[in-house]
């Protein structure tokens, strides 16, 4: 892997102690953001303030597992990245339900049942690769981008709280967000690695000046205990049948987040990043299943790869999955110390705001970019269009949806629910009719190089190719046209068959006539200047180089190349 | 192909469009050749806006540097980019020509 320019440590790499600990504590700082899905869901079932903090010491133990567990370079379990979970609303919408249907228990018990789903699907992902193509997981990237970044603004604006927003809050968060685009674009070093940390003190210190925290809240946290254990007599697991679809859907979002951000982190870290890594996508898959899993078991809710954070080490620069064990550190810590819980839970909500919203920035290009990668024709832009637009409808027009049926509600609850289930039906349905094998027939009398270019350009977007392979094999298919219609003497017409799926493309050249040399050896500069035998050794040199692999047979009179390209 | 031919103080720019393949090298072989053929001239082309060029095309080129040498012209090459640089390094071409990254980079080495 070749280190990108804006990486200052990559996955691989060990940073100072000092820059693992500022990383480590911005990414809790950002995390926390995230507790207030669990703290919701206390409130569903109207939980005292105790077994809301024992779930949430709970939580933070399952978190630092989860933080350990995914960045495992080795072994079955891990996608080696800095990919950490937290709680997510892909959960929290089923998690209330099940509140509201049968208390803790039935939210525990079916999170289990969702982190089993994921285990399940993780261990299916290779077969199911080509349902998963990587724009729709750019897509699922970019609406999480979207979707964070309308949540953010939301927060800061104070929309739907009981006390709106007021000047302060905009000085609050004008000091945080500035803060922190300041120190990430106009600083190097320190600064830059600890931007959103300062951002957020600054906002908390910002939010002290101007009377921002309520005395409740202090009071709350001076009452508790400076250290104590979370206890475990909440302890209890029900199944309900008919919560089956909702956590389902939910725990086949989660995969999609998690495919998501393991392809960020791959291409954040490689510079020469061409194509997602199947097996540290589905260890990375396993992980998040299992952690969800053991969170159920030890009751506390569902827990998802966070693409805040990803966001949050793209704009740092920070990819070490050293940072990952520090931050699973720092939060087992913060476990067994509630007061410190509180601190992050009364998180002021224009420095949280602040801070989803400069991390949605980076998640939303990086979704864009790998949706991008990809060639698209009308059916994939379609899948992703529609999706994408259907998708933001719901957080558009949250009313509308109501009048479903019941069963389908599970999946209007957010557009990163609705978006990336809508993208997978539309690319099961376009699937349909997109032939594997794609031929052509050239005249050697009637040679249309603009022909055999689209031939290679329409069949590489009707698959979903890849552009530089695309690109590889189009050099290939009017090289060699060019040079056996001229040195060749082809008899007839030349037969063309191009076959792909997700891993490979062949491009088979056929016509009647002598092999046209593929030399290994490059022809020297006199001898491609002094003949035309040479330039043709020249491009039999080429041919051979710019393909994965090459065979040429010359059978009964008729010769055959094959060029294979991996994908 | 085409082709399109300006002055820029005392430099030549032949910017080269579209496809530069057997049927379009010996065009531009005779108007490179031309063109370097006197002695002194200097010469930038301009590749940036090139989709394809197979071995005819870099034949062609190989054979105006030559030309160049024997007529102490100069001869620099300026946009060669993305999929066309691509071939350049594949065919070994990179370190046989002088290469600028710009038109304006291109006419001052040229200059």
């Amino acid at each position: 892997m070749r280190k990108p320019p804006g990486i200052v440590y990559a996955v691989d790499e060990v940073p100072p102690f000092g820059v693992v600990v500022l990383s480590a504590l911005q990414q809790v700082g950002l995390m926390s953001i995230n507790l207030i899905y669990i703290i919701l869901v206390m409130r569903e079932v109207g939980a005292t303030p105790e077994l809301t903090a024992s779930v949430m010491s709970i939580s933070l133990l399952v978190l630092a597992l989860g933080a350990v567990l995914q960045a495992l370079p080795r072994g079955p379990i891990g996608s080696g990245f800095l990919c950490q979970p937290v709680p997510t609303a892909v959960y929290l919408v089923p998690s209330l339900i099940a509140a509201k249907a049968g208390g803790l228990s039935l939210v525990f018990g079916m999170t289990v049942f969702a982190g089993l789903v994921e285990v399940a699907l993780s261990r299916a992902l290779f077969k199911l690769r080509p349902l998963f193509p990587p724009e729709i997981a750019g897509l699922v990237v970019a609406l999480i981008g979207l979707a964070t970044g309308a949540v953010a603004i939301r927060t800061i604006l104070g929309v739907g709280a009981s006390i709106a927003s007021g000047p302060s809050d905009a000085v609050v968060a004008v000091a945080a967000l500035g803060t922190m685009i300041v120190l990430n674009v106009w600083t190097r070093g320190g600064l830059r690695l600890a931007c959103v940390l300062i951002g957020m003190i600054v906002g908390y210190g910002v939010t002290a000046l101007l009377g921002g925290f309520r005395h409740a809240e202090w009071e709350t946290m001076v009452a508790m205990h400076w250290m104590t254990f979370p206890h475990l007599d909440y302890v209890g697991w029900a199944f309900d049948a008919s919560l089956v679809i909702p956590f389902g859907v939910a725990a086949v979002a989660a995969t999609l987040k998690v495919i998501g951000n393991v392809t960020t982190c791959q291409k954040l870290n490689d510079a020469d990043w061409v194509r997602a890594d199947m097996t540290s996508i589905s260890r990375g898959v396993l992980a998040d299943g299992l952690t969800t899993a053991v969170a159920g078991a030890v009751c506390t809710t569902g827990v998802s790869s966070a693409t805040m954070c990803v966001g949050l080490a793209s704009a740092t620069g920070v990819t070490s999955r050293q940072v990952a064990y520090a931050v699973g550190a720092v939060l087992a810590v913060l476990a067994f110390f509630p007061q410190l819980g509180v601190v992050l839970s009364v998180i002021p909500r224009a420095v949280a705001g602040s801070a989803l919203l400069f991390a949605a920035t980076f998640i939303f290009v990086n979704g864009l970019e790998i949706m991008t990668s990809r060639l698209l024709d009308a059916r994939r832009t379609f899948v992703i269009g529609l999706s994408f637009m259907c998708g933001l409808a719901i957080d558009f027009f949250p009313g509308a949806f109501a009048q479903f049926p019941g069963w389908v509600q599970p999946v209007l609850v957010s557009s990163i629910v609705l978006g990336p289930v809508m993208a997978l039906v539309l690319n099961g349905i376009f699937r349909l009719g997109v032939r594997k094998t794609q031929k052509m027939v050239v005249e050697p009398t009637r040679v249309d190089p603009a022909a055999i270019e689209a031939y290679m350009e329409t069949s590489g977007a009707e698959w979903g190719a890849r552009r530089d392979v695309i690109d590889r094999a189009s050099f290939n298919l009017s090289q060699s046209v060019e040079v056996i219609v001229e040195s060749c003497d082809p008899q007839g017409p030349l037969e063309i068959e191009a076959t792909f799926d997700e891993f490979n493309l062949d491009l088979r050249v056929s016509y009647v006539g002598p092999p046209l040399a593929l030399p290994e050896r490059r022809p020297t500069n006199e001898e491609i200047m002094e003949s035309e035998d040479g330039q043709r050794r020249l491009a039999g040199f080429m041919l051979r180089r710019h393909a994965d692999r090459i065979a040429a047979t010359h059978r009964a009179g008729r010769s055959t190349i094959l060029f294979h390209f991996d994908h | 192909m085409d082709l399109n031919e300006e002055q820029a103080g005392g430099v030549t720019v032949l910017q080269v469009m579209g496809r530069i393949d057997s049927t379009t090298a010996p065009v531009l072989g005779e108007r490179l050749t031309a063109m370097v053929g006197a002695a002194g001239a200097r010469v930038v082309v301009d590749f940036s806006q090139l989709d394809y060029i197979s071995s005819a095309g870099f034949r062609i080129l190989l054979l105006a540097a030559k030309r160049a040498d024997q007529t102490t012209s100069k001869l620099v090459l300026c946009g060669v980019s993305g999929k066309v640089r691509q071939l350049f390094d594949l065919g070994g071409f990179l370190d046989l020509f002088t290469i600028a990254h710009t038109r304006e980079e291109g006419i001052a080495a040229a200059g």
